[in-house]
């Protein structure tokens, strides 16, 4: 009899398909009552999608049935020691995007790329860290906002460069 | 349409002494090629100012240089480190990727470019020599056949999935319904948008192109030190120009491979509306199909790296070719050439090349000239720009995500945009660990509406 840890995790492998019908359906029922146009592709390839999670379902019940695969997450959070590293990462990455928009791109990035890097880095080489992330979002600043003019959300750092050095920054 | 072959001569050698404007332009373009968002067209619309300003002939050289250069440096990510810069090398790193992590980043590399520049080339000559013939594609490739070579495309789904062909499928299809979410193309009825306004004009595929790819592969990447392997790492310090010799050699012994896939580029390129995405998969799919050695595909075959670099090179000069002889760009960088030109007061169609052909054709000279400048200045930096996998993912991962995430804000200017880059990338972190392969879901993004269009199109010609 094979040990319960040498069976195959599959739990983590019907989180796609779940996102995939679960979208689809919600997808259905935006175009119930719609013209055909706006229906037969999203049908067509929705009822195929259906079919094919139908089969890969079966096909994963029938492995947890002959004792070949378990239902654990597994692979999905490996490696564990990394767990909080990914997890502080994911939330300063969130962090980043909400910011942007007051702090402007400038000053968020080098507090992104400070902050990720401490984060992987354990804390090690602050000397470093925070020489390239300044170096890095400067040379950022220059190249999008003062070369290209992308319209970059604008912050203190932007404006205070403005009104020294005028528009073109 | 005539030919005027007696301009040929001279005008190439007219175009040369622009060098001054295409070195430049070439540095640019590989630079905003290689940051997903920073497409030639953006970069373009950003410079219009500046364009605008320029004498129309030196205008058109510098843009053209900078589409033809993005172009590849599009390429340098996505094998360097399995982010795409735009969606047209989506298929290179599928290939590319696993040669870099094996240590042959450099040899990758050079044989990229000896594809891109010799197949960019190539399709210049052929679209200089045919453009009556080639204009009269886009005539002839009506909805039906377009939906033909979207499926073609699509069918790569399953071979790229091969370890499991049912998880490939589900990630394809899921793409596809994804790639629904949008108005309607005839009531504009909303579909799928979870409320968003945003949403209402459809995915967009730059924030789908950075979640699915470089925000995915950041948060893998930080599971090592390095990208690379110890083996890896030493192959990289201890390769001189050899390894670049190598690639370079590599890819002239495939030089049919090259003209072939080239070709697929052009013509692809010549109808309105499909572009470098649609040309490197169809690359891709059917140089696996008439490989001998289908199977290495995936591993880090030099040919599936080569078919898609030749291809979507050869959509460059396919894009013009409707532009110029019929006024109907091409792509997204042919239309804002349109604008330029058209703010110029140069008068597009087959009048142009009888008016004022020295532009017509300069247009082509001028991407003959870049793309033979790249080979010669390009080729020699593979050997450097290989090294920058040597640096620790601790670094690496949130350079990627800053400098990509920030890349999905450029098209649109939407904060949306950088949330929707996030939220795919936790789509494609969690399907590359439970093994659903993310090009699969991409193809299905970038080729869904355009199937939608297409399929609704042939149904009503049909009633």
């Amino acid at each position: 009899m094979s040990k319960p840890l040498d069976k195959k995790a599959v739990g983590g492998d019907l989180l796609i398909p779940a996102a995939a019908v679960g979208f689809t359906i919600y997808y259905f029922w935006t175009i119930w009552d719609s013209p055909w146009t706006a229906q037969v592709n999203a049908f067509l390839v929705g009822t195929i999608l259906i079919i094919l999670v139908a089969i890969f379902i079966t096909r994963t019940v029938l492995a947890v049935r002959r004792g070949s695969a378990s239902l654990r997450i597994g692979n999905l959070l490996a490696p564990r020691e990394l767990l909080l590293t990914r997890l502080g990462l994911l939330i300063t990455t969130l962090g980043y995007v909400i910011v942007i928009q007051w702090a402007g791109f400038t000053l968020t990035t080098c507090l992104f790329l400070l902050s990720a890097m401490l984060i992987l880095n354990r804390g090690r080489n602050l000397g470093i860290v925070a020489l390239l992330s300044a170096g890095l979002a400067l040379f950022g600043y220059l190249l999008f906002i003062v070369s290209f003019d992308t319209r970059f959300p604008r912050g203190p750092f932007e404006q205070f460069m403005q009104s020294l050095f005028g528009n073109g920054f | 349409m005539d030919f005027n072959l007696e301009l040929f001569g001279p005008l190439f050698l007219h175009t040369l002494g622009y060098w001054w404007v295409i070195i430049p332009s070439i540095l640019l373009g590989l630079v905003i090629g290689a940051i997903p968002g920073f497409s030639a067209a953006n970069t373009i619309i950003m410079l219009l100012p500046l364009t605008l300003a320029m004498d129309v002939e030196i205008g058109l050289i510098f843009m053209v240089a900078l589409y033809c250069s993005s172009r590849m440096g599009a390429g340098v990510p996505a094998i360097l480190v399995n982010i795409p810069g735009t969606a047209g090398a989506a298929a290179t790193p599928l290939d590319g990727y696993p040669m870099t992590r094996s240590g042959r980043g450099q040899q990758a590399l050079a044989m990229s470019f000896v594809a891109s520049t010799a197949g960019g080339l190539l399709t210049t000559v052929l679209a200089l020599l045919a453009m009556p013939w080639l204009a009269e594609v886009s005539f002839y490739m009506h909805s039906v056949e377009m939906i033909v070579v979207m499926l073609f495309g699509i069918s790569l789904i399953a071979t790229i999935a091969a370890k499991d062909t049912l998880k490939g499928l589900i990630a394809g299809f899921f793409g596809l319904m994804i790639g629904s979410i949008g108005a309607d193309h005839v009531y504009a009825t909303p579909r799928g948008t979870l409320g968003f306004l945003e949403l209402y004009d459809g995915i967009p595929l730059i924030p789908a192109l950075v979640g699915l790819f470089a925000v995915s592969e950041a948060f893998l990447m930080i599971e090592g030190e390095s990208i690379l392997s110890q083996h890896g790492k030493d192959l990289i310090r201890r390769s001189g120009w050899a390894a670049t010799i190598e690639g370079a050699k590599i890819a002239v012994k495939r030089w049919w491979h090259i003209i072939w896939n080239s070709i697929i580029g052009l013509v692809i390129g010549v109808i309105p509306g499909a572009g470098a995405g649609i040309a490197s998969f169809v690359a891709y799919q059917q140089s696996r199909t008439y490989s001998k050695t289908p199977e290495l595909y995936g591993t880090g075959h030099p040919e599936g790296l080569i078919a898609p670099e030749a291809a979507n090179n050869g959509v460059t000069s396919g894009t013009l070719i409707p532009l110029l002889i019929l006024g109907i760009p091409g792509g997204a960088t042919a239309a804002v050439m349109l604008v330029v030109m058209q703010y110029q007061g140069v008068v597009l169609g087959p009048s142009l090349f009888a008016d004022n052909p020295e532009l017509g054709y300069g247009v082509f000279m001028a991407m003959a000239v870049t793309y033979l400048i790249m080979m010669f200045t390009i080729l020699p930096l593979a050997r450097y720009m290989s090294r920058v996998t040597l640096l620790s993912t601790v670094y690496m991962a949130p350079i990627v995500i800053a400098f990509t995430l920030v890349g999905s804000f450029v098209p649109r200017e939407y904060m949306f945009d950088m949330y929707l880059g996030l939220a795919f990338g936790i789509i494609g972190y969690v399907a590359r660990k439970t093994g659903y392969h993310v090009a699969a879901i991409l193809i299905g993004v970038i080729l869904g509406p355009l199937l939608e269009q297409y399929f609704l199109r042939a149904l009503k010609m049909s009633d």
